[in-house]
């Protein structure tokens, strides 16, 4: 197997990650370069498949214990709302690069203890704003008919208000230095999660994505996640990522390929969360 | 040394898959109905892991409905993955179980206060069983091939949601020595179902 150094290891120091990221015992920083390095690396890193099936047999031998017997119709019942209120939302097409399953998280509608009706009321008050540019662009999509674009795009605004409806999530609005062009809005959750989704942008072509990256006060780009963009100009992405505290900022640029870990072309889009 | 009892395990096997797909797709659709279905499949056990993991009903049970609903949300995006339904619904259970108790640790217990709780660990949907198609016996079985101490530093990490520095503390043995209980415990355990399910047919 050749070698090669990608997200900061070589083949031979992924492999030796191999065991612990598939039992989730890495920490976060080694998590997010051996998910670099899995996303950019030509080699198949066949043990991390063979490796990953494993853990999931051990679920297979926990005692089975009834669970109460109104679980299963508090479950409906809590589709049932959110179905009415409308909160139902279609999943999208994952938009990651297929290497990097583990980037997509799946997307929280709010935990089950806090449905979006009990959430708090200065949650809703601070996302007026974001609503106005979200109805706004809803209707522009609807216009010029786009009703696959606009699903990605609901899908991703529902993401994105979920998330900023976590306690301490913060809010950053995504515009180009122009003011033109791609926009979108990003929810940095006090925990690390981000949920982005943009609209307007440059259909992605070959081996082109659309990378976010979180820049700290320390200055140096954090990447994120990447993206492709098919031909509506719309994409979403939910994904986990170490909190890089108070004062973040949330940009994206185009790579000429996947596995970035600096930008190398101008920032598209930029926005700071508060 | 005695063939371990078959047991009988719900919702395993091809025709069950099949089933469970067809199921998806209705979900996927937005027939809540198959959400009760995919409850009734898999609800006892999605509980028992949830419990299993969090040591709490109130907070098994949140598990379990937060995962119900987030398959229910992304049962189309289910469709385009691999591995069976059972797999990918239960890792999603397992996922939010560690989520959660690693949420409610004490900061001075995180691996890494700096830099925030552990990323939630993957949903492994790309990642078929090996499982597949033995029982729980089986799978015990093959849990007793290995060491006492792979075993031990496997469950620290899946089921008590420890880091192998974690690990390495907890048990105090040098952190090499826990990479090597985990990566040979998990070749050791892939090795040892892969026999008994050849032996098998």
């Amino acid at each position: 197997m050749a070698d090669h150094l990608v997200g900061g290891l070589h083949c031979a120091d992924a492999t030796e990650l191999a065991a612990a990221f598939v039992l989730g015992a890495l920490e976060p920083a080694d998590t997010a370069a051996v998910r670099e390095h899995l996303a950019g690396c030509p080699e198949a890193h066949g043990e991390f498949d063979e490796l990953g099936s494993v853990p999931p047999a051990l679920l297979e031998t926990v005692d089975v214990v009834q669970p109460p017997g109104d679980l299963g119709a508090r479950i409906r019942a809590a589709a049932e709302a959110q179905q009415r209120a409308g909160a139902r939302r279609r999943p999208a097409p994952a938009p990651m690069q297929p290497r990097t399953p583990v980037a997509i998280d799946i997307p929280r509608a709010g935990s089950p203890a806090a449905p979006w009706f009990r959430r708090p009321l200065w949650a809703a008050a601070g996302l007026a704003a974001a609503l106005a540019v979200v109805v706004l662009g809803v209707w522009n999509l609807q216009l010029r008919d786009q009703i696959g674009d606009l699903s990605t795009y609901r899908n991703g605004v529902a993401a994105v208000l979920d998330q900023a409806a976590q306690p301490g999530a913060q809010l950053a609005v995504l515009k180009s230095s122009a003011g033109t062009g791609p926009s979108g809005i990003a929810a940095v959750g006090a925990d690390g999660r981000v949920a982005l989704v943009m609209h307007e942008l440059t259909p992605t072509s070959g081996a082109q994505v659309y990378e976010a990256w979180l820049i700290g006060s320390a200055g140096a780009p954090v990447p994120i996640g990447g993206f492709t963009v098919g031909p509506g100009g719309s994409a979403w992405f939910a994904t986990p990522h170490a909190s890089l505290g108070d004062g973040v900022t949330v940009a994206l640029t185009l790579e000429p390929g996947p596995g970035a870990t600096t930008p190398t072309m101008p920032i598209i889009a930029a926005g700071k969360a508060a | 040394m005695s063939e371990p009892d078959v047991v009988a395990r719900p919702g395993a096997g091809p025709d069950a898959d099949r089933i469970d797909r067809e199921t998806m797709n209705r979900l996927a659709g937005g027939d809540l109905g198959a959400l009760d279905q995919l409850y009734e499949q898999y609800g006892a056990m999605a509980f028992s892991i949830a419990l299993r993991i969090t040591g709490d009903r109130a907070a098994a049970e949140d598990v379990v409905q937060e995962s119900f609903l987030g398959a229910w949300r992304n049962a189309a995006r289910y469709v385009d993955g691999r591995g069976t339904v059972r797999t990918w619904l239960l890792s999603i259970v397992h996922h939010r179980a560690i989520d959660a108790i690693r949420r409610r640790r004490p900061t001075s217990e995180l691996p890494d206060a700096e830099s925030g709780l552990p990323e939630p660990l993957v949903v492994p949907d790309t990642w078929a069983a090996v499982s597949d198609g033995l029982d729980r016996a089986a799978i015990q079985a093959a849990l007793g091939r290995i060491s006492e101490v792979q075993r031990e530093a496997i469950e620290l990490a899946y089921f008590n949601g420890l880091t192998q520095t974690e690990i390495a503390e907890r048990t105090g043995v040098p952190l090499g020595t826990v990479k090597g209980r985990l990566r040979l415990g998990l070749q050791g355990l892939r090795a040892a179902m892969l026999a008994i399910g050849v032996d098998r047919g």
